[in-house]
């Protein structure tokens, strides 16, 4: 599979300020407005790990993991491949390291093509097996999502939403592919159907050593599936770290609130934290700190000056002026410091 | 009349309904009638040399304008000869030959050029497909008839092919809008995406991915396009710019007939009615069901349905329901309810829901769980009778503030629905007229409800938005909803359906469109509604921590059916049936998460169209037994505290019982 992977020091995949500006015309006003999808993003995904990136709907997650299958062009900065720069001359052959499995697994696959061919299909584009190999192939790749042979003559429509995405994530890896993007994946299933396609992502990287970016809006999932968590928020990562520091003790207030407002049996009666009102227009995003206006912990500085994101403490980057304080919250929330990394008042 | 109710043996009329079923059977009749037509047209046109009586050309100037039979004719000429004494009968069996001939392959030439710079203009956009597209405009800018009069009329000679290209070039602009505006849709969806993803050049995106998907649109346009082709080409040679002699079309022999009208009206009136019978049959057979975009049978409830009277099958009642009692502040009691979908007479029914109980008391929130296909939406849509017209209630009962709603007559259900229960949609934008401002539908709809001015309704309406956490209601108040984001429109709703202060609340979803911090906000004005109004709320969905924080009393569904219900605490927190327990370790909370994997369901639904002896869950249950696959479990409280319909507990829970 990946056996010839880049060396432990350079990441599979590097975005250095990725920038994604959409030109929209809202209503009958003439002038274009510019909405700042993705607005300077810096990424790195390492090989073999599993990195999630969650967000609100507008955040521009699903727009950056469409930019790394070139399904969107770049407006600014520059993605790395393996430690080469992306160009868009060699999309094709990128194409076939970088595959992705889409949210719908209804509209997704071509309702007139058998299971057979749609999974055939990656080969077949780039005249890699014909013939009996490829049919061998396809029923390999059939197994190895759980389906079985079996499931070759059928048609999307004779299928579960379940097994359709299987499907699509077997047509994803036909190609080998180096990194696996799973926009949403499991977003449209059914929570019991959810939990078999999250364990299969999870079996497939043990068996294949495969690196995903896993996109989602559900922080549970995103946490049950990834190594290390990016949150965004209006086109911006405003906190990166492992999985279990984000989801234990986050340590910026949109990560928190995040994390606050999923509901559960555990939440009855219990107070949130304040969250007002909804996401800003990212058409017009606030000056400063861009969560400033629906902060609890804002203070004047977030209002003037943009935060960036750094490294506070070794491993976790976090773009608040006061991630310790928000740090030491989410400690203290927890029913104790212990959790909280050594150096927070560093 | 007929509606959805007549699918069962004992329907009763009911007035008001779209007898779509009806419809759609009638239509495939008509469909028969139109393609048998076609068939007959064009069997006489290959046919017509050997059942043709005479050459068409063949003059008798001994003969001429012979009367056709019923008008004392001889049986030589069925329908008599014209002006040279040319047999009309044969003329007109040649016709159908060249009328057939130039119309099929002027379309067949039309849609052809259509589909192809209609693929192009829809997939490389941009300058290709202005140049295209404006071209279209232009040419349908220029009077056709005129122009083909011109070209026509320069000919020393008509032929059947220059016919044919004056009629079928132009034609190509019908297809080529229609099949652009398919392409641009398929161009953006998932699969063509994915083709791109995978390395598929345009040309295989094109050919392989989208013709297959817009190829179905084609035969409907091309079936209308045909008889207006049959129409152009007869009033072409009715005015003299047909085919010349010796080929003969129906509008050459109406052209022929027009001199000698008054003394002959046959030779005008025959082929005329060859052109009419032709465009009608075309016409019936645009109506083919295979020839439009199938509808779906599930979505979109929008109709009402009730049960037809006296359609109950007391038999197939779970022992359990008897048993249970209905204390004095149940506002709502549903027993047995089941809810069948069935798109045809012949197709199989779909058991959406197949017995549901459920007690909704005053000022309580009742949460109703389960995946899709679990019937809860459905539920929720039967008690407020808004079924889509392919349902039918089957069987139970809906007893609000003790009145039966199943039977209720349409127009005392619609004075219920909106004053006394609410609706809250998934879509909220999808609830409101985007045309229309906030305030204004505000207005009418407490208006619709309640007597009294439009100035007190406002003044209603700003306090019901500050309600629901709007900090400047008069600014809401003066937008239009397409102004409001998601979360602000479904607060909206909620204002909207509160300030009428219904007794009963149903929430489909409420929450599903939104984020999570939006749906935080949402989550707390249901709370406070109840709180303040003391308003019922029963709200569906399928996320089990949503129904956890808000609900006090839970119903977990499964496949049409209740499997566990209870209070939330007892039904969350211990679990009793296989289902819930399976369900609840789905989800990745932060316990499940810290206990280790996600253990998922293994399976799928059962078939919603199959009869299901025993328990729906049994095929994926890790706890099944024999008599699961043989006998529906009663739904029966337990000794934890909750009611269970598994037959892990039947036996211990009859013991109590007694």
């Amino acid at each position: 599979m990946t056996t010839t992977g880049p060396t432990s020091t350079t990441p599979l995949v590097e975005l250095h300020e990725v920038r994604k500006h959409y030109r929209v015309r809202s209503g009958l006003s003439r002038r274009p407005v510019i909405v700042q999808a993705v607005n300077g993003v810096d990424l790195a995904i390492d090989a073999g790990e599993i990195l999630g990136l969650v967000g609100e709907s507008g955040c521009g997650k699903s727009t950056l993991s469409r930019t790394l299958v070139q399904l969107e062009t770049l407006d600014a900065g520059e993605i790395r491949f393996k430690g080469e720069s992306i160009d868009v001359a060699r999309t094709d052959d990128l194409r076939r390291h970088i595959q992705i499995v889409f949210q719908d697994p209804y509209s997704s696959l071509p309702a007139h093509m058998s299971v057979r061919q749609i999974i055939a299909e990656p080969l077949l584009i780039h005249r890699l097996l014909r013939g009996a190999e490829l049919d061998q192939k396809v029923d390999d790749l059939l197994v190895n999502v759980g389906l079985g042979p079996d499931f070759a003559a059928r048609k999307p429509g004779q299928l579960s939403g379940g097994q359709r995405q299987r499907v699509g994530i077997a047509r994803a890896l036909a190609l080998d592919p180096d990194l696996l993007i799973a926009d949403e994946a499991v977003s449209a299933l059914d929570v019991s159907v959810q939990a078999q396609i999250l364990n299969l992502l999870r079996r497939l990287k043990r068996d294949l050593g495969l690196t995903m970016l896993f996109v989602s809006h559900d922080i549970g999932v995103v946490r049950y599936i990834s190594d290390r968590i990016a949150v965004m928020y209006l086109g911006e990562i405003v906190e990166l770290a492992s999985a279990a520091d984000v989801y234990e003790t986050p340590a910026h207030p949109y990560t928190r609130a995040l994390m606050d407002a999923v509901p559960s049996i555990e939440h009855r009666g219990r107070p949130r934290i304040e969250v007002r009102g909804d996401p800003p227009d990212p058409k017009d995003p606030p000056s400063g700190c861009r969560f400033h206006p629906r902060c609890p912990m804002a203070q004047d500085v977030c209002r003037t000056e943009k935060p960036a994101l750094r490294e506070w403490w070794p491993g976790r980057q976090v773009a608040c002026h006061f991630a310790d304080e928000c740090l030491a919250k989410s400690g203290a929330a927890l029913g104790g410091s212990d959790r909280v990394p050594d150096g927070v008042h560093s | 009349m007929t509606g959805a109710a007549n699918v069962t043996m004992n329907s009763t009329p009911l007035p008001g309904r779209t007898p779509r079923v009806a419809s759609s059977m009638w239509r495939r009749r008509t469909a028969v009638v139109g393609l048998l037509g076609l068939a007959f047209i064009v069997m006489v046109a290959i046919a017509a040399s050997w059942i043709a009586p005479h050459p068409p050309g063949q003059t008798d100037l001994s003969n001429v304008l012979a009367p056709p039979v019923w008008a004392g004719g001889d049986a030589a000429n069925l329908l008599g000869t014209d002006g040279l004494g040319r047999d009309v009968l044969s003329r007109v069996i040649y016709g159908a030959r060249s009328s057939v001939l130039i119309s099929a392959s002027a379309m067949l030439i039309g849609g052809t050029l259509g589909l192809i710079t209609g693929l192009i203009a829809g997939f490389f956009g941009g300058i290709v497909d202005t140049v295209i597209m404006r071209l279209g405009d232009i040419q349908l800018a220029l009077p056709f008839i005129l122009i083909a009069i011109v070209i026509l009329g320069m000919l020393p000679e008509r032929r059947p092919h220059h016919l044919i290209l004056v009629l079928g070039v132009p034609a190509w602009i019908v297809y080529a809008r229609v099949v652009r505006s398919r392409v641009l849709t398929e161009r953006e969806s998932d699969y063509v995406q994915a083709a791109t993803t995978l390395g598929a050049s345009g040309f295989r995106r094109i050919f392989r991915y989208i013709l297959p998907q817009v190829w179905g649109v084609l035969p409907a346009i091309a079936l209308v396009d045909l008889s207006n082709l049959v129409v152009m080409e007869s009033t072409l040679s009715f005015l003299g710019f047909g085919l010349s002699a010796p080929d003969v079309s129906w509008g050459q022999i109406l052209a022929d007939g027009r001199g000698s009208m008054a003394m002959a009206p046959w030779l005008s009136i025959i082929p005329g009615l060859a052109i009419m019978f032709t465009v009608l049959s075309i016409n019936l057979a645009v109506e083919s069901p295979g020839l439009e975009t199938r509808r779906r049978l599930w979505r979109l409830p929008s109709r009402r349905a009730t049960r037809p009277a006296g359609d109950t099958h007391p038999s197939m009642k779970p022992a359990g329901s008897a048993a249970l009692e209905q204390p004095e502040d149940v506002l709502l009691s549903v027993r047995d309810l089941a809810v069948d979908f069935q798109a045809h007479r012949d197709s199989p029914a779909v058991h959406a829901v197949r017995g549901v109980d459920l007690d909704v008391r005053r000022g309580q929130i009742v949460g109703i769980v389960g995946e899709s296909g679990s019937g809860k939406s459905v539920t929720a849509y039967a008690i407020s009778r808004l079924l889509a017209p392919t349902a039918r209630i089957a069987r139970g009962s809906v007893h609000f503030d003790g009145t039966e709603l199943t039977e209720m007559p349409e127009r005392r259900m619609r004075r219920i629905r909106g004053r006394r229960i609410g609706m809250i949609f998934q879509n909220p934008t999808g609830s409101l007229n985007p045309v229309l401002t906030v305030g204004f539908q505000m207005v009418e709809a407490i208006r619709s409800n309640r007597p009294m001015g439009r100035k007190q309704a406002r003044a209603l309406a700003a306090d019901a938005l500050r309600d629901v956490g709007f900090g400047n209601p008069e600014d809401v108040l003066r937008r239009h909803p397409f102004r409001l984001s998601g979360g602000q429109n479904q607060r909206v709703m909620i204002a909207m359906t509160m300030v009428v202060e219904p007794e009963l609340l149903l929430a489909d979803e409420p929450t599903t469109a939104l984020d999570v911090t939006t749906q935080a906000q949402v989550l707390d004005q249901l709370r406070r509604v109840r709180d303040e109004h003391g308003v019922s709320v029963v709200i569906i969905s399928h996320d089990i921590g949503l129904i956890g924080e808000i609900a006090d009393e839970v119903v977990v569904m499964y496949a049409g059916r209740v499997c566990e219900s209870g209070p939330a605490e007892q039904v969350l927190l211990d679990p009793q049936h296989p289902y819930t327990k399976a369900l609840l370790s789905s989800v990745p909370t932060p316990e499940v998460i810290a206990a280790g994997n996600l253990e998922g369901i293994p399976g799928d639904l059962p078939d919603a169209s199959a009869i299901i002896p025993g328990c729906p869950f049994a095929a994926r249950c890790p706890a099944v037994m024999d008599v699961c696959h043989i006998a529906v479990p009663a739904l029966l409280p337990v000794p934890a505290g909750q009611t269970v319909a598994c037959h892990l507990y039947t036996t211990e829970a009859e013991v109590l019982q007694r």
